[in-house]
């Protein structure tokens, strides 16, 4: 049997590289049991393994590694892990029980771990010369860096390139039960690629129908929400089986205000919209106090907003923009644009020091992006982070039918599982919005 | 008149009506009381926004951000 403790090898973290080489092992084996599993029993059952500590037996579980060492294995109940030391057979029977004992969920070496030496050091200035390189500060040798292939999207016959690049185009959701608002100049109600789907319309506009007299609100209905299969051309829309609401908002000369937008906003939330998605904001960049208190309750009442971060930089000669009103908002998912090779698209802000709250949270697709436009039109391209927004609304309708998450979990799990592009955070927040596969 | 938003504190989301009427009589002209959200949206004088912020139940009052997104042709939106 093993001693309790093991000998921890004498590593010198300052000669032995951090990766490249297998990790070193005590020799004993982590157990992680399915939930509700009697361990103590399968433990006997499969790998005859009789002498189990358990850690409910010390004072608040804090186990004492001195009085466990003629055990075969420590349970820690509240993890429902062991800790086993396993002769090889035993071992082989641990394995087979993990392929077909639903007891068992795996099996794996104990890891030593390490306090990280110098060469942490050594790959954070490293990680800083690339990222001084790629905004262009080429002087020191160090930016000339080879890193992987870049990313180069375009529109297929089956997928737009935005499409292709969030994995939505290979993803199992569609947003089935899941009701997405989409905010803005409204809807063309008669466009054929809708026909057959739940879409509930209100105008906030006063004089105004929910008609889309402009082109913006169709096309953003069109990536957040558009047909798995249209009649024609690529498909351009995420959530395709998700309940469209569309509340105009700006009308069709493609102005509004607070009192209309919150209006939308009191409608979505109070029909249960798990997604509210604004592809509008103004050049304010102090946070507006009315769009803080929204963004919180929508979010306490289950409804997560994503809004543009906005259009106003461009960084062709410098300009990084800032994030204006509502996106600047603390609650409210700010929404930055990439290109189809995944760099910053010209246009697209960036997050303002000193603002709280004033920052992008996660970016897509949001240059040149096909999608749908009032008829007889019926698709259009454009570019904007307006177009971005809905990429990330569909998606998170697609996560919201996955898992059940709403609000606050919803925001967590889109930020989670976005890709970390090599791109400052105060550009991409988390990175690229991705779907679940 | 100036177009204003008027936030409801948590404590008073429930009265909203009540808050709505009290900006009224306070000058306010009310166009929508949104009880889901908890905010009143409407119109006042100038000269007698400020006396809205003293109303039990405001939390704060704000002017109307305007907005406006590109024309239809334009290829940045």
């Amino acid at each position: 049997m093993e001693p309790g403790i093991p000998n921890i090898p004498d590593l010198d973290p300052t000669t032995v590289p951090l990766t490249g080489l297998p990790a070193p092992t005590t020799g004993r084996f982590i157990v992680v049991f399915a939930s509700g599993a009697d361990a103590k029993a399968t433990l006997a059952r499969t790998a005859g393994l009789g002498s189990v500590a358990d850690s409910r037996d010390f004072t608040a579980q804090a186990v004492d590694f001195t009085q466990t060492e003629g055990s075969d294995a420590v349970w820690f109940d509240k993890l429902g892990v062991a800790v086993v030391s396993a002769e090889p057979a035993q071992l082989g029977a641990l394995r087979t029980a993990e392929a077909g004992d639903d007891a068992i969920i795996s099996v794996s070496p104990e890891l030593i771990h390490h306090v990280l030496g110098s060469d942490y050091v050594q790959g954070y200035r490293d990680g800083v010369n690339d990222l001084a390189g790629r905004l262009g500060a080429a002087d020191h040798p160090a930016a000339q860096t080879s890193a992987a292939a870049a990313a180069s999207f375009a529109d297929n016959a089956q997928f737009t390139w935005g499409l292709q690049a969030t994995g939505v185009s290979t993803s199992p959701q569609s947003g089935n039960g899941i009701k997405v608002a989409v905010l803005d100049t409204g809807f063309d109600v008669n466009h054929p690629d809708f026909v057959g789907r739940s879409v509930t319309t209100q105008s906030f506009i006063a004089g105004a129908a929910v008609q889309d007299g402009h082109g913006h609100g169709t096309h953003c209905i069109g990536t957040s929400c558009g047909p798995k299969a249209p009649a024609t051309g690529p498909r351009y829309g995420v959530a395709y089986g998700a309940s469209i609401y569309a509340g105009k908002v700006l009308s069709d000369q493609g102005s509004g205000s607070d009192g209309g937008i919150i209006a939308g906003i009191n409608w979505a939330v109070e029909n249960e919209c798990h997604v509210i998605s604004m592809s509008l904001g103004a050049d304010v960049a102090q946070v507006h106090p009315p769009y803080t208190v929204v963004g919180k309750r929508a979010l306490d009442a289950g409804s997560l907003i994503v809004a543009a971060a906005g259009n106003n930089a461009d960084r062709r000669v410098g300009n990084f923009g800032f994030v204006g009103a509502p996106a600047n908002s603390p609650f409210i998912m700010a929404v930055g644009a990439l290109d189809q090779n995944l760099a910053m698209a010209f246009f697209s802000a960036r997050t303002l020091a000193g603002t709280r709250g004033g920052q992008v949270d996660i970016a897509a697709p949001g240059f040149q992006v096909y999608s749908s436009w009032p008829m007889p039109t019926r698709y259009r391209t454009i570019s904007g982070t307006s177009m971005a927004t809905p990429h990330v609304a569909g998606i998170a309708a697609l996560w919201a039918e996955l898992t059940g998450y709403r609000g606050r979990d919803l925001w967590a799990t889109l930020a989670q599982d976005s890709q970390r592009l090599l791109l400052p955070s105060v550009d991409v927040g988390g990175g690229l919005a991705l779907a679940p596969q | 008149m100036t177009q204003v938003t008027v936030t409801v504190d948590e404590a008073h989301l429930r009265s909203i009506g009540t808050v709505a009427r009290s900006l009224q009589a306070s000058g306010m002209r009310v166009d929508q009381v949104l009880e889901k959200v908890g905010f009143i949206t409407g119109s006042v004088d100038p000269d007698d926004e400020k006396s809205l912020t003293a109303i039990p139940g405001v939390a704060s009052v704000d002017r109307s951000v305007t907005y406006q997104i590109p024309p239809p042709g334009s290829a940045l939106q």
